[in-house]
């Protein structure tokens, strides 16, 4: 079971059917206010304020609260009131589901159990990023997430390296490239050698022998898994309240000759010891 | 014997499902399509009875896909195949815009059968 949200996660199961979870998505859309809305219902920003805060926003990636701050809209002491406003009025789907009676109350702790146990395997564990590097917790997350799906999806066992700060992704058979935009500007770099290509194309076609197989299907398959790598990252940003769009993958055809992190940007390298061959994942940002 | 359009640029798993569909004899699988612009021709000429429509894809993406097919034919019957992970607006934009359900990447054979079979 991949990364995913607990309505999700009960409609898979059977639990709640579309139309249930569709209901409590409404209550939820009306309760749930963003904390421009919140700040603006407690009396303490208008409207003028929360088109000067997202004017702003586009030049500086700030949360609006912080913004409010720093644009002398809100005091600390008011942004924390209406963070404890909107967590405090915060309606879960669990919730919803019961007010809009598609679950019963006595029976969410036990889903909420399950959920748990089928996420476990994706909690995070700490993974080191160089100090200066911007969003770091979200690639802490990029990586451990691609330890993982390379270890459940495809079955290496995989021994992580140091992340280090690196000017190039050194060349490689394969190099697939993911662009990440939105919150963060970046590309997901995956790159593998021809025996880890063929055993992750056996993995993902779930066959012993692709020795028949083109050229364009064994590349299509590490794309596949740098792409289900990526969807995990882009929800897992979500998670952590950051929006970001991923591009669908393609094999970089100078991948063999190796990739420059581009200029004022930052690259990320996460070594991946495999017995089978070598593996390595980047993270190139953009003009940090 | 229920028709289903597979629609996924991914060439492995354009395959795998297929494979998997088609394996118990209960569906006939057309396609893939490899983009929503394929999918949206397909559907008009084949009239599936469920479409498998891959969220992230070139050309045209699954979302946009969805709308034309469901303006082409309210009662189509979409699932979504998505690598996202579930990500919460997502997911619940797919089901508003009248998808039926969403099958996660990385998916068992059983699971993406169980959702055909309930549609």
């Amino acid at each position: 079971m991949p990364v995913k949200f607990f309505g999700q996660f009960l409609l898979e199961k059977g639990i709640v059917t579309r139309e249930a979870l569709l209901k409590a998505v409404g209550p939820q859309d009306s309760t749930n206010l963003k904390f421009g809305e919140t700040a603006r219902s407690m009396g303490l920003i208008t409207d003028a304020d929360i088109d000067r805060v997202h004017d702003a926003q586009r030049s500086e990636d700030l949360p609006f609260g912080d913004m409010c701050v720093k644009l002398g809209i809100l005091t600390a002491d008011q942004l924390k009131e209406v963070l404890a406003k909107q967590k405090a009025g915060h309606l879960f789907i669990g919730e919803a589901l019961i007010k809009t009676g598609a679950i019963n109350a006595n029976d969410l702790p036990k889903y909420l159990e399950a959920f748990k146990a089928d996420q476990a395997p994706y909690v995070i564990d700490k993974v080191a990023i160089p100090a200066g590097v911007p969003d770091a917790a979200l690639w802490e997350a990029a990586a451990d997430l691609t330890y993982k799906m390379l270890s459940r999806v495809a079955g290496f066992t995989v021994r992580p390296g140091q992340c280090v700060l690196t000017q190039h992704l050194d060349a490689n058979d394969t190099v697939v490239s993911i662009g990440m935009t939105g919150s963060v500007k970046a590309r997901y770099l995956f790159s593998v050698s021809t025996n880890v290509r063929t055993l992750i194309a056996r993995a993902m076609l779930n066959t012993d022998d692709v020795s028949k197989e083109q050229e364009d299907m064994l590349n299509d398959t590490v794309m596949e898994l740098a792409n289900v790598i990526c969807g995990h990252i882009e929800a897992r940003a979500s998670q952590m309240g950051k929006e970001i769009e991923i591009s669908p993958p393609e094999v970089l055809t100078d991948g063999v000759n190796g990739i420059p992190v581009p200029t004022g940007g930052k690259g990320l390298l996460f070594p991946l010891h495999v017995a089978e061959g070598r593996i390595e994942a980047g993270i190139f940002l953009e003009q940090v | 014997m229920k028709k289903v359009l597979v629609v996924d640029d991914s060439l492995s798993v354009g395959r795998q499902l297929s494979q998997i569909i088609a394996g118990t004899g209960e569906f006939e699988v057309i396609g893939p399509a490899r983009n929503g612009v394929e999918a949206i021709k397909m559907y008009q000429t084949d009239r599936p009875d469920i479409v498998c429509l891959d969220m992230n894809m070139p050309v045209m993406d699954g979302p946009t896909a969805l709308r034309s097919i469901m303006a082409i034919d309210r009662n189509a019957r979409v699932v979504m195949i998505t690598s996202l992970g579930g990500v919460g607006d997502k997911f619940t934009e797919a089901l508003k815009l009248g998808a039926r359900n969403v099958i996660s990447k990385p998916f068992k054979p059983d699971e993406v059968l169980k959702v055909l079979r309930e549609l």
